[in-house]
């Protein structure tokens, strides 16, 4: 993608944005429907043009990235089903915005892996810094390891597991969705959140505002049980679910309104 | 698509815009009315991972009083006209929102040809082979138009 201007020597294209090294990698392999290359080497701006390359126009379904080197925003904004493997570990906001990719990372990830995700799977196999599944709409985001503060912060959606603890505000404004967590839960578990359930197998330090423990019900169980099997996460332990105590917010005088968009 | 009301407390206008799927699309599409059209739908093949995936947490609402999904991919509601069967409201609300998405009738998805910045399928993820649109995004020029001095 050539630049269509330059200042001071950096080149933008026409929609502003800086494009640093803005030449396809010369070292992917292709092998049918499978792709791999070594982002050891590679910018940001490279492997996300690689990764788009082989995924939009290749008719790639199946794309390795070897040492990502902890580089930030890979993978962000892919909107197809796919699969991606990250053989190491991305750092900041690795995999948002995506929509239908299933994404294995081998390693951990740094602040706000999978932002935003409409849709889509991401297994992290190890863990995974604050902010985790920030805002996710959709889909599964699991976490075999530690997450820390804030995980599924302003949650609207999907299903977020931690198979270890998670830190201090975890499902602070939640609005929907789903967390397991199979380990502790630091304070303020919960707080100011709108919608949603949150399962906790360990200790919850303390709960935040409004945020109440809730009644189990069946399909609590299938939902635990059908997520463990089909992300081959074992048995289940017992867990304790929370939800919204729903005395915060004004239900009653929110509920129609915030479906409308009204301009005064 | 927008209509007028005084508030009856202020002067100012207050001008509700609708978020109703097939206002935004100008008519009513035949599977809003006929629950055979969504019948043989596989919900599993279209969605990612071993279960719906992002479809759990679509689940029938109600929109004006009638049974309506709601489509993020343009912030609208599709209303559904046929008697829905007991027990299936969830399964039949997401095989209808489902039949929208990838017959290409959501309005965003209208929108992306004009307006996408980066490419991306047409479609979204529920349709293999999709088309790539945004790859040829061109600043907008407003005719006659020039910039003041020093810009």
């Amino acid at each position: 993608m050539p630049g269509s201007g330059s200042r001071s020597g950096v080149s933008y294209d026409a929609r502003g944005l800086v494009e640093p090294h803005a030449e396809m990698p010369d070292n992917i392999e292709v092998d049918g429907h499978r792709g791999r290359f070594d982002a050891a080497d590679l910018t940001i701006r490279q492997i996300n043009m690689a990764l788009r390359q082989l995924i939009y126009n290749d008719g790639i379904t199946d794309v390795t990235v070897l040492n990502p080197s902890s580089k930030h925003s890979l993978a962000v904004g892919i909107l197809k089903r796919c699969r991606i493997h990250f053989e190491g570990s991305p750092g900041w906001f690795a995999c948002g915005l995506i929509d239908g990719p299933e994404v294995t990372i081998n390693g951990r990830v740094g602040w706000s892996v999978a932002e935003n995700m409409m849709s889509g799977v991401v297994t992290i196999e190890r863990g995974a810094g604050s902010l985790t599944g920030a805002a996710i709409r959709g889909g599964d985001l699991i976490v075999k390891g530690d997450a820390g503060a804030r995980t599924g912060i302003d949650q609207k959606g999907g299903t977020i597991i931690v198979t270890g603890d998670v830190g201090i505000n975890t499902g602070f404004m939640m609005q929907r969705g789903r967390q397991i967590i199979c380990g502790n839960a630091g304070m303020n578990l919960g707080d100011s959140m709108y919608d949603g359930s949150i399962y906790v197998a360990g200790k919850v330090r303390s709960l935040g505002v409004d945020c109440v423990p809730g009644e189990w019900d069946d399909a609590d169980t299938e939902l635990i049980e059908r997520k463990f099997r089909i992300h081959g996460l074992g048995d289940p332990p017992e867990f304790q679910k929370f939800v919204c105590g729903k005395q915060l917010h004004n239900y009653d005088a929110l509920e129609p309104s915030e479906r409308k968009l009204v301009i005064h | 698509m927008a209509g007028s009301a005084s508030t009856g407390e202020s002067s100012r206008e207050t001008r509700t815009v609708a978020i109703d799927a097939e206002v935004l699309a100008g008519k009513r599409f035949a599977y809003q009315e006929d629950m055979s059209l969504v019948e043989d739908i596989d919900l599993l093949a279209a969605t990612p991972g071993q279960d719906i995936n992002w479809l759990e947490d679509i689940t029938l609402l109600e929109e004006d009083g009638v049974p309506a999904v709601f489509d993020r991919y343009s912030n609208s509601f599709l209303k559904i006209y046929f008697d829905i069967p007991p027990g299936r409201e969830d399964e039949i609300a997401r095989k209808v929102l489902i039949r929208h998405l990838t017959d290409g009738n959501s309005y965003g998805i209208t929108l992306k040809d004009i307006h996408c910045k980066f490419p991306q399928v047409e479609l979204g993820p529920w349709v293999e082979d999709s088309p790539i649109v945004g790859t040829d995004w061109k600043r907008p020029v407003l005719e006659g138009w020039t910039a003041p001095a020093g810009h």
